[in-house]
């Protein structure tokens, strides 16, 4: 590097003496590895005009204000819950984002974006022959055993045409510059491509943290690739307006929040298999006003699970007889199951070879070389020479086994390399060798430093009918360990947003369709049976959670309440406890404990079922099970909620505290609902998250009020009774002369006007369930409808002096009633719309 | 040989189910070593739809699927099948080394080309307690025929049949320690212990004479459906039947059903029925020799 590349042209110098002397810090030092290229400079040395742009404009920010900007950027990030969740993990893990973007200018992107068309066009040929006529292998130019060592052959497709006409919509190859300066191709992704969900939002936080930078750089949008995918999705259908589901493993999956934000973003139903049903060649999405065709389906299930009939039976997250529904053409799922037998490191030595033979060309971007030792003579060169790597030639190996994850030949212990040579004679098909490969760098900012940072970048592709189309940008990962081989990068450390620097102002991009294109409609298609269940629960344990809130809230100012020490705060005290626990809030040795020592507990107990914390993480489990279906501020109150209440710096060592942590609980969950209210579309979901609510706090005011409005009643009891039903100064305003059994009844039991009264959420309910569609349209009333018209009839029929603990019992249970006959009717697990269960194997 | 082949199973639910769907894969089919006579299949309730196709690994599949309500779900096939004597077995087999590497260069993606047997697969996943076993049997250049039967006798006196040790989700390995269990478990060590060594071994099931021979023994596995392995024997030779469970060529005893990489390729009946309930399941298979005098009542045996 020369050692004046500290001198950047005039022209570009930022004007504010401060930001200059920064940046020449940060290029001074700036030290990438020798012998390896890094992108801030070309091939001169010289940094390149779009990156001194991007820093220069960088260093004039006042020290620390990049960091507040980013950080502001970022906390929208977080707080909308972006999250890349490693696998079989509870808790989901942040994925850092640099302030810096790979920035590459419009020759270079070029290159890149013809090397991977090709190379797109070069894996549709592929999949069209070795699942159509086999041309490849039967005159060896492919291995069958080069195939056949992955799940991803699925072998139940050969010869099946696909429905769409083609077998890859999304098509993504990594990609790194090698030491000549090139673009190499390290891999496939002809699977189910993620990341570019990831990508979009890296974007998001760029673009907020320096929109005037945005603009004047003349950064490539990428909204309009995303119609690309959309249309071409959407041109694999047969019908004109086809409704497109997004099927995914569910939340535990390790890009669930990725699939979750495309399917939003694009407008997609998120289903999981249980989702969808086979039904004479045809797939259907169960909805709460029945089955609705599916007709393309974007598929980021692995290929072997989607069809537990006809591929892995073990499988819980496909839809049995889908297969069947691909043969018959009643689907499109693209990409095609099967398509991620290209992603094998077996085929990769092949392609040079392929593409002469397939596309009449050469490769444009060369992979990586590849020695798959199922032929003799790679074999012999793999064992022969020190300098390669070794890596899995299949994917999905087991991952205790040593040679699972690529490694340096030059790195294995003696005892390794015999190991391995041993592993090499029994199952030689079984390995690949490959060249090692040193990443190229590209600049980080970590600390006010700007240090080179090895990056692998993945660029994506989308079949259109007019073609492939290729996303300007991409997903970079970033090491942030400096001298790194393409091998042992891993998942990388942090991502990078990718800018593609137009030569000319880029086009104002609104995605205003054709206005004959768009058909106004009110309501996004039928609600499915798994969100509807997933509203309901949720609004039901956010309503529990409250009550327990305020159960806790009355524990502690029962202490302080100097009123009530005068009466005698132990039976107060006793009776919340008792409360608690028949909760399961409280264990039951709790009972006599003192206030604090039950309040504790009864928020902050993980192991209780129905403690505070419990609750919450349920309903933020729930919540992020269809995150897709809820506004980010909703999400970030959730969050909120969680973390305030398991803030370690906050000590409930007072009733005070405990007091203090009720209130702030309670105020977020006024928040939620008033969001549910007032922002929520008047659509079935919310009629499903509010009756989950209505139920629920119907039922928990009868239980109080059984527990408290008995016949022996004291006045402390009705007193307490108002607090906890949050109708105290209701009933002062309307009844002067104190407190009293019947009034107090009637008020929250049978008062229409009330809204925390029971009369009030069941009218709530009969109103919902009006509201909602029927399967059949026999002018037939269906049993929850039924049940919950008559509810309200005798709720409105009935005497104040006529309730009596027995009377609120068995409206309770009719509540209870009420509610399986809900999920019976409109969830997936309910009677009528029975589990899928697999019929036991013969031995 | 001819053999008649009832195979009725049974489940039973408790609650009513309203829909069921099912591959089934009991159907047997013609090959240079059987001759199917006479096949068919009855399902009870009365399917609304059904279809026969072919499966991946060419066995003869049929899908049925049942709107109608039920309480109980009958599936029964019957078929006569000539199981031909097989050509006489002089050992000129090839070398095993050159089987495996003559498995990764073929250009053959067929169901029945070798490829698709040489990888571990989900019920055959490599251990390597197995495959150390099997290679006590494959000395350098011995035959593979001569080899792989060493290696069924070792795995007959090895391990002791016991209905039971082992179920439906037993692993290799587990009944490899255990040194226990049952057809599907030999024959799922057999697979791992020779894919353990990169050769080519199918999973065949199928069924196997319930009454024996006059003056022989009974067979063990003969009351449910069988199962044993086939052995790529180079290109030459093809696939040969290892039966470990008895020791013996899976000749003109044994009536071929499917060949798959492991038991879940070929499952006699993958299904899936909505329902909350439990559900119980009976088999009953009977197998009977025609050339034998007529068994008063045939006696069923289940488990």
């Amino acid at each position: 590097m020369p050692a004046d590349r500290g001198s950047y042209p005039a022209a570009l110098a930022p004007l504010d003496p401060a930001g200059a002397d920064r940046l020449s810090t940060w290029l001074r030092g700036y030290r990438p590895l020798a012998g390896i290229p890094d992108e801030l400079f070309d091939a001169s040395g010289r940094p390149r005009d779009y990156w001194l742009h991007f820093l220069s404009d960088l260093a004039d920010y006042p020290a620390g204000q990049i960091r507040g900007r980013f950080n502001l950027a970022t906390r929208h990030i977080r707080d909308t819950g972006v999250s890349y969740r490693i696998y079989g993990e509870e808790n989901e893990r942040g994925w850092p984002i640099n302030p810096v973007p790979l920035i590459l200018g419009q020759d270079e992107w070029s290159r890149i974006s013809s090397g991977v068309i090709q190379r797109a066009t070069l894996m549709e040929a592929l999949l069209r022959d070795i699942y159509g006529p086999g041309d490849l292998v039967a005159e060896g130019a492919l291995p069958a055993a080069a195939l056949t060592g992955t799940a991803d052959f699925v072998r139940a497709l050969r010869g099946v045409h696909p429905p769409g006409g083609r077998y890859l919509q999304l098509y993504a190859a990594d990609l790194a510059r090698g030491p000549d300066g090139r673009w190499w191709v390290l891999g496939d992704r002809t699977q189910a491509p993620s990341g570019a969900g990831y990508e979009l939002e890296n974007r998001l936080v760029l673009s907020r943290a320096y929109p005037n930078l945005y603009n004047a750089m003349n950064v490539e949008r990428l909204a309009p690739f995303f119609d690309a995918l959309r249309k071409g999705l959407a041109s694999a259908a047969e019908r004109v307006d086809p409704r497109i589901c997004l099927l995914t493993p569910g939340p535990f999956s390790e890009t669930y929040f990725e699939q979750a934000h495309l399917a939003r973003y694009l407008g997609f139903l998120l289903v999981e298999g249980d989702d969808l049903v086979v039904r004479d060649g045809l797939v259907y999405v169960r909805t709460i006003a029945g089955l609705k065709r599916a007709d393309v389906i974007l598929r980021r299930v692995d290929a072997d699970f989607v069809d537990p009939l006809e591929l892995n039976a073990g499988s819980h997250l496909g839809v049995p007889g889908l297969l069947e529904a691909i043969r018959g053409g009643g689907v499109s799922v693209l990409n095609m199951p099967g398509s991620g037998v290209l992603e094998s490191k077996a085929l990769l030595g092949f392609m040079p070879k392929l593409c002469r033979r397939l596309l009449g060309e050469e490769l444009r971007m060369p992979n990586v070389a590849t020695w798959w030792c199922g032929q003799a003579a790679e074999r012999a060169l793999v064992r022969s020479r020190h300098d390669l790597a070794i890596a899995p030639a299949f994917n999905g190996r087991d991952r205790r086994d040593p040679f699972a994850t690529p490694r340096l030949m030059s790195e294995l212990s003696a005892a390794e390399r015999t190991d391995f040579l041993g592993r090499l004679e029994d199952r030689p098909g079984d390995f690949v060798g490959q060249e090692v490969v040193r990443l190229s760098t590209m600049p980080v900012l970590r600390d006010d430093r700007l240090e080179p940072a090895p990056f692998v970048l993945r660029v994506y592709a989308a079949a259109t009918p007019d073609g492939w189309r290729i996303m300007p940008g991409g997903f970079c990962r970033t090491s942030d360990q400096l001298d790194v081989r393409a091998i042992s990068m891993g998942e990388g450390a942090r991502t990078a947003d990718v800018w593609v620097i137009a030569d000319a102002p880029v086009e104002r991009i609104t995605l205003l369709a054709n206005q004959d294109e768009v058909k106004v409609r009110r309501i996004l298609g039928h609600l499915p049976s798994r969100a509807a269940d997933n509203l309901f629960w949720l609004g039901r344990y956010l309503e529990r959670a409250e009550a327990t809130l305020r159960l806790v809230r009355s524990l502690c100012t029962s202490l302080m309440d100097a009123e009530a020490a005068v009466h005698g705060e132990g039976e107060t005290l006793t009776k919340l406890e008792e409360l608690l626990i028949a909760w399961e809030a409280l264990d039951e040795e709790a009972l006599g404990a003192g206030a604090l020592d039950a309040a504790r507990p009864a928020l902050l107990d993980g192991e209780a079922h129905g403690s505070v914390i419990t609750l919450v993480r349920r309903a933020r489990r729930t919540a992020a099970s269809m995150r897709e279906r809820l506004s980010a501020d909703f999400w970030t109150l959730l969050l909120n909620l969680e973390s305030g209440l398991t803030d370690p710096n906050r000590k409930l060592s007072s009733e005070a505290d405990a007091l203090q942590q009720v209130e702030t609980a309670l105020r977020i969950l006024a928040a939620l609902s008033g969001l549910a209210q007032e922002n929520m579309n008047r659509t079935a979901g919310w009629r499903f998250l509010d009756m989950g609510r209505r139920i629920e706090r119907g039922i928990n005011v009868c239980r109080f009020t059984r527990a408290l409005a008995h016949p022996e009643a004291t006045t402390d009891d009705l007193d307490l009774l108002l607090d906890l039903v949050d109708s105290q100064i209701t009933y002062r305003a309307r009844y002067l002369v104190g407190l009293a059994l019947t009034p107090v009844r009637d008020m929250v039991v049978l008062d229409p006007f009330n809204t925390r009264s029971v009369a009030f959420q069941v009218a709530a309910l009969r109103d919902h369930l009006a509201a909602l569609p029927t399967l059949v349209d026999d002018g037939m009333m269906e049993p929850p409808s039924r049940l919950s018209r008559r509810l309200s009839t005798r709720i409105e029929t009935t005497l104040a002096a006529d309730v009596d603990p027995e009377f609120i019992l068995d409206f309770e249970d009719s509540l209870k009633a009420l509610s399986n006959a809900l999920a019976d009717r409109y969830f997936l697990r309910g009677a009528n719309a029975r589990p899928t269960i697999k019929l036991v194997g013969l031995a | 040989m001819i053999y008649t082949v009832r195979h009725r199973t049974t489940y039973s639910y408790e609650s009513r189910v309203p829909f069921a769907r099912c591959v089934l894969r009991l159907t047997p089919r013609s090959s240079a070593t059987q001759t199917v006579m006479e096949s068919r299949l009855t399902v009870t309730p009365e399917p609304s739809l059904s279809f026969e196709r072919l499966g991946p690994f060419g066995e003869a599949t049929t899908t049925v699927v049942i709107e109608a309500p039920h309480e109980a779900l009958v599936i029964e096939s019957h078929s006569r099948v000539d199981v031909h004597t097989a050509p006489s077995r002089l050992d000129f087999s090839a070398p095993w080394e050159g089987v495996r590497i003559g498995a990764l260069e073929t250009v053959d993606l067929g169901p029945e080309g070798p490829a698709g047997f040489i990888y571990p697969s989900g019920r055959a996943v490599l251990a390597g307690p197995i495959t150390d076993y099997a290679r006590e049997s494959f000395w350098p250049g011995r035959g593979i025929v001569d080899a792989a039967t060493e290696l069924m006798g070792r795995i007959r006196r090895d391990f002791t049949y016991d209905p039971e040790a082992t179920d439906v989700s037993t692993t290799p390995l587990e009944a490899f320690l255990a040194r226990h269990g049952v057809c599907q478990d030999f024959a799922h060590i057999m697979i791992c212990g020779l894919r353990g060594i990169g050769l080519p071994v199918r999973y065949v099931s199928g069924y196997i004479r319930t009454i024996p021979p006059p003056g022989r023994p009974r067979l063990d596995g003969a009351d449910a459906t069988h199962a044993w392995v086939s052995v790529w024997c180079g290109d030459e030779r093809g696939w040969l039947g290892f039966d470990p469970t008895n020791n013996i060529l899976a000749q003109d005893d044994h009536i071929v059903l499917a060949a798959g990489r492991d038991y879940s390729d070929v499952a006699p009946i993958d299904g899936i029925i909505l329902s909350p309930g439990k559900q119980t399941l009976k088999v009953e298979v009977d197998v009977i020799a025609q050339t034998e005098p007529a068994v008063a009542r045939p006696t069923f045996g289940s488990r």
